[in-house]
This record gives structure tokens, C-alpha cells and sequence, in this order.
């Protein structure tokens, strides 16, 4: 497959047959050794050489791009030169680390005295061929749609159980489940080993997948393995595992290898990890931190509602200090105050009448004692009563034996009558002869 | 008239308020305003019992996680 070097057939040319002879008293200028070096390598016909890209320099603007040829067993390395649109012609680009085979002639640059192969053809191999083969893969399954943006889903903020596919007592193993329990103790693992290298890896992972998607409490899915060469790492490119991979309802996490290695399962997964380390970073939390993060939330909403109720009850006490709540009498007071003035306007009423009312009994009093007969007993004057009270002004009817009163200023007589003798009619008063008891009780 | 208690806090206390307002503006007559103050005493309970309640719930919470 790799076409032979056709260099030996070339006959390489003696500095002699050029003709120069010189010595230390006729030595030739650099100018004239340069040509001669480039004339003679210009005989060197064009030649197939395989080996490794070691560098590439490509300048935007420059139209070489050089780049170093390294053999792929023995510290060699030759230095390659090709126009750049043959290097941006190459699909996939040619990537420093590739095999290729390339066809270039031996060429020398006079001015600096550089020895380059001018590559008019170059070929990936091994390597570079597989490196192209994946190249291709992945412009078929992104043109698919497999790894588009929006199938990625998101990773559960805490799995109840993670899912591990990894070789046994691998590092990637220790790696993943020491540092997921460093961040989240209480994290479960469901560890389903497979081949993580060789002809049967792609199988088995696929297998692992199967039964962890089966799985009802797994609801993430790591695939880890440490880092390794391209071949290593080929069956996660294989097509029949990116496409199971993309077929799974669980979230899938690729964590194959270093930071550098890329297979297409970091493109189908819905998370790439660098490493798997870094996956134990994705799929669980920092318990610490989110602790903090928790304590530090709760603090702060006790402390918003604390001074929420507390402002609150301020408004509520202010409300309830107001005097028309506080104290409800003081929505009575001024009715109270009122109703008092009233009933004092009317006793004060009430009293001026009741003096007025006096002051008229007074006087009609002592009008009635100014007409009354007291006087007159005074000057000496006497009624006589009838045992009912009757004031006698005759002797008709009074009977000899019968009791009379006989009232004085100073008192009243109970008395007798002993006779009684009609006046003549000269107009003497009636004599009514009596026998008296006196009582001294005042007359009123 | 809804019963203190079915009010939502700040129903209650935007009540209560206004009950506040009528009683210091005057010009109600007294049937009126000893109803109007029963009403607020009523809200003010009402509003006290929301926040006692909300007090005794976040002590609970914050005793329950202190254990």
C-alpha cells in the first residue's frame, strides 16, 4: 500500500563531477559551494517518504507552509516545505501527530542553506488515515444531528444513583467514585464494568448503557476511562455505541481520557468531562458549599421574615395605641361631657325653680300667719271649740255637761260646761259657765 | 360583613385602618361608632393571631433545625 522510495534508483552525483577543484590557497566562495550544493540537489528526482508530522507552520500571508517530517522509529527528521493550497486543500486538515506518506523532491535554498522536501503530494496512513476515517464520522453524525445543542439534557442537581461504566480496578473507577464522595458522601454508585480497550470495548460499554438505562434509579450515566492513544480510544468513536448513546433517555456523561483526547462520544454525551475527575465534579454537588449556600440562604429569608413580622407588629401596636382603639372611652368622653353639662344645666334649672318655689311658700306663709287669729288671742281673746273642733259662735246646741276647747295664744283648755245662758237681748255676751283642764301645747 | 377571622392578614389590617380613620374623624353617631370600634378590636385580634402565628412558625422552623 505504501509506495516505495524510488530515492536508491537516483544516482548521486560526485562533487568532483562538477569539476571544482579547490584547496587552502584556491578556496571557492560561498556563493559557488551554495550553487554547486543546489545544483546537485536539483538532480535528486522526486521521492515517497513516510513518516510522522512533527510541526506545522502555517503564516497566514506566507504561501509555504513548512512543517518538520520525523521518522516514525529513529530521532530523524527532515524538514518538509508545500504550497500552501495544497496543506488547505486537505480534508480532514492535516494535524501535527499524523502519519502521512508524502511525495516532495529534494530541494535546496541557496540563501539560507536549507535542505527541505517540496511536497507536491501528501497522503495520510495509519494514523493520519484513522484520524481522517474519524473526521469523517463526525461530519456524517453532526450533519445527522446527533450532537446537536439542544439534545443535550441537563444533568440531575443530585442523582439518587449514578451510573459507572469503567474497566475494573481502573483508575478512572478510583478516580470518579473517590472524588463524588469527597464532594457528596451519601452519593450511590450502580458500577458496571466493561471493556474500556480492544475489539470487544464497544460491545460491552453499549451493553453496560443497556442495563443502567434499565436501571429505575439510575438518572445519570458516566462512561470513564483514562487516557490512552488514538487506537486506544477508537471504540468510543464507534458508531454503533454514538448511536446508542444517543438513543438513551438517561443523561450520559463522557469522561474518556485527558484533557486532549477527544473521541466523538464527548460529542454525542450531554456532558464532556475532561477527565475523570472532572466528571465526579459534574455529577454531584460540593456539599460543603451547597451547605453553605443553604445556611447562608436561610439566615437571610429568617432574617427577611423575622423583620417582616416584626414591622408589622410595630404597625399593629401603633394602630392599637391609637386612642380611638386603646381606649374606647375616649369615643364616649366627649358625649360623656356633654350629657354631664346637660344634666348639670338642668339641675341648676331645677334649682332656681325650687328656691323660687320657696321663697313664694315663705311669703304666702307669713301672709297666712299675718292673717291669722293668733293675734288677736294675744290682746286677751279666747275660741271656743266643740268637741269636734267646730268654732262656737252661739250657745245654741252647746249642752250643759258637754266638752268644749277653749283655744288661748299660749295653749288650749279642755273644758266642761257646767250651764248655759243665752244673752238678753241688750246684746251681753252669752256666759258659758266651764270647768277647764289647760294644756300647754303651743297653738300652730 | 365578613368575619375578622376569613380576612387575609392585610384585608384585616387595611380594615382596620380605615376603622382607625373613622373613629378619629368623628361625625358618627354613637351606635355607629361602638360598632365601628367592636369591628376593630375584632381586626386587631384577627390581625395579631396572623402574626402570633407566623412568629410561633418560624420559631418552630428555627428550633427544629437548631436541634
Amino acid at each position: 500500500m505504501i509506495p516505495r522510495a524510488p530515492a536508491a534508483s537516483v544516482p548521486w552525483p560526485r562533487l568532483t563531477a562538477v569539476g571544482l577543484k579547490t584547496s587552502p590557497e584556491q578556496p571557492a566562495p560561498v556563493r559557488q559551494i551554495a550553487n554547486a550544493i543546489a545544483g546537485w540537489i536539483d538532480q535528486l528526482g522526486a521521492v515517497w517518504v513516510e513518516g510522522q508530522v512533527a510541526q506545522v507552520n502555517r503564516r497566514p500571508g506566507v504561501q509555504t507552509v513548512f512543517m518538520t517530517l520525523r521518522d516514525s522509529v529513529a530521532d530523524i527528521s527532515v524538514p518538509l516545505t508545500c504550497s500552501r493550497t495544497l496543506f488547505d486543500s486537505l480534508n480532514p486538515p492535516l494535524v501535527e501527530g499524523a502519519s502521512v506518506v508524502v511525495h516532495g523532491k529534494p530541494s535546496y535554498y541557496a540563501n539560507r542553506g536549507s535542505l527541505s522536501l517540496n511536497v507536491r503530494e501528501i497522503r495520510m496512513v495509519g494514523l493520519g488515515e484513522l484520524l481522517a476515517r474519524l473526521e469523517r464520522r463526525r461530519q456524517v453524525l453532526a450533519a445527522e444531528g446527533l450532537f446537536a445543542p439542544e439534545l443535550k439534557r441537563s444533568l440531575p442537581f443530585l442523582p439518587q444513583v449514578v451510573g459507572l461504566v469503567t474497566a475494573p480496578n481502573s483508575a478512572a473507577e478510583r478516580d470518579v467514585v473517590e472524588n463524588a464522595r469527597r464532594r457528596w458522601p451519601a452519593v450511590r454508585f450502580e458500577v458496571v464494568y466493561a471493556a474500556m480497550q480492544g475489539p470487544r470495548s464497544a460491545t460491552e460499554v453499549m451493553e453496560a448503557l443497556d442495563r443502567l438505562e434499565r436501571h429505575p434509579d439510575v438518572d445519570v450515566i458516566v462512561v470513564a476511562r483514562g487516557g490512552g492513544s488514538v487506537e486506544d480510544l477508537l471504540p468510543f468513536s464507534d458508531e454503533a455505541l454514538l448511536r446508542a448513546v444517543h438513543r438513551m433517555r438517561t443523561p450520559v456523561v463522557s469522561a474518556i481520557g485527558h484533557e486532549p483526547d477527544q473521541p466523538l462520544l464527548d460529542l454525542v454525551a450531554d456532558v464532556r468531562a475532561s477527565t475523570p475527575t472532572d466528571a465526579a465534579g459534574l455529577i454531584v454537588p460540593d456539599m460543603a458549599e451547597e451547605l453553605h449556600g443553604v445556611t447562608w440562604a436561610r439566615e437571610r429569608i429568617r432574617a427577611l421574615l423575622t423583620g417582616l413580622v416584626d414591622r408589622e407588629q410595630a404597625g399593629l401596636d401603633a394602630l392599637r395605641s391609637r386612642p380611638a382603639l386603646a381606649d374606647p372611652r375616649s369615643l364616649l368622653q366627649t358625649r360623656v361631657e356633654e350629657v354631664h353639662g346637660l344634666r348639670e344645666r338642668a339641675r341648676r334649672c331645677l334649682g332656681h325653680q325650687l328656691d323660687r318655689a320657696a321663697d313664694d311658700i315663705d311669703h304666702r306663709r307669713a301672709r297666712a300667719r299675718a292673717l291669722s287669729p293668733l293675734a288677736t288671742l294675744q290682746r286677751g281673746y279666747a275660741v271656743v271649740q266643740d268637741a269636734e273642733g267646730r268654732v262656737l259662735n252661739s250657745v245654741a246646741g252647746v249642752r250643759a255637761g258637754g266638752a268644749v276647747q277653749i283655744r288661748l295664744a299660749d295653749g288650749r283648755i279642755d273644758a266642761t260646761t257646767t250651764s248655759v245662758s243665752p244673752a238678753t237681748t241688750t246684746g251681753t255676751k252669752t256666759k258659758t259657765k266651764t270647768t277647764a283642764a289647760t294644756s300647754g301645747e303651743p297653738d300652730d | 360583613m365578613t368575619e375578622p377571622q376569613q380576612l387575609s392578614y392585610e384585608q384585616a389590617r387595611e380594615e382596620l385602618i380605615e376603622v382607625v380613620r373613622t373613629l378619629e374623624q368623628g361625625g358618627v353617631t354613637l351606635e355607629e361608632s361602638l360598632a365601628l370600634w367592636e369591628r376593630g378590636e375584632a381586626l386587631a385580634t384577627a390581625c395579631q393571631q396572623w402574626l402570633n402565628g407566623a412568629r410561633t412558625r418560624l420559631e418552630q422552623a428555627i428550633a427544629v433545625d437548631d436541634e
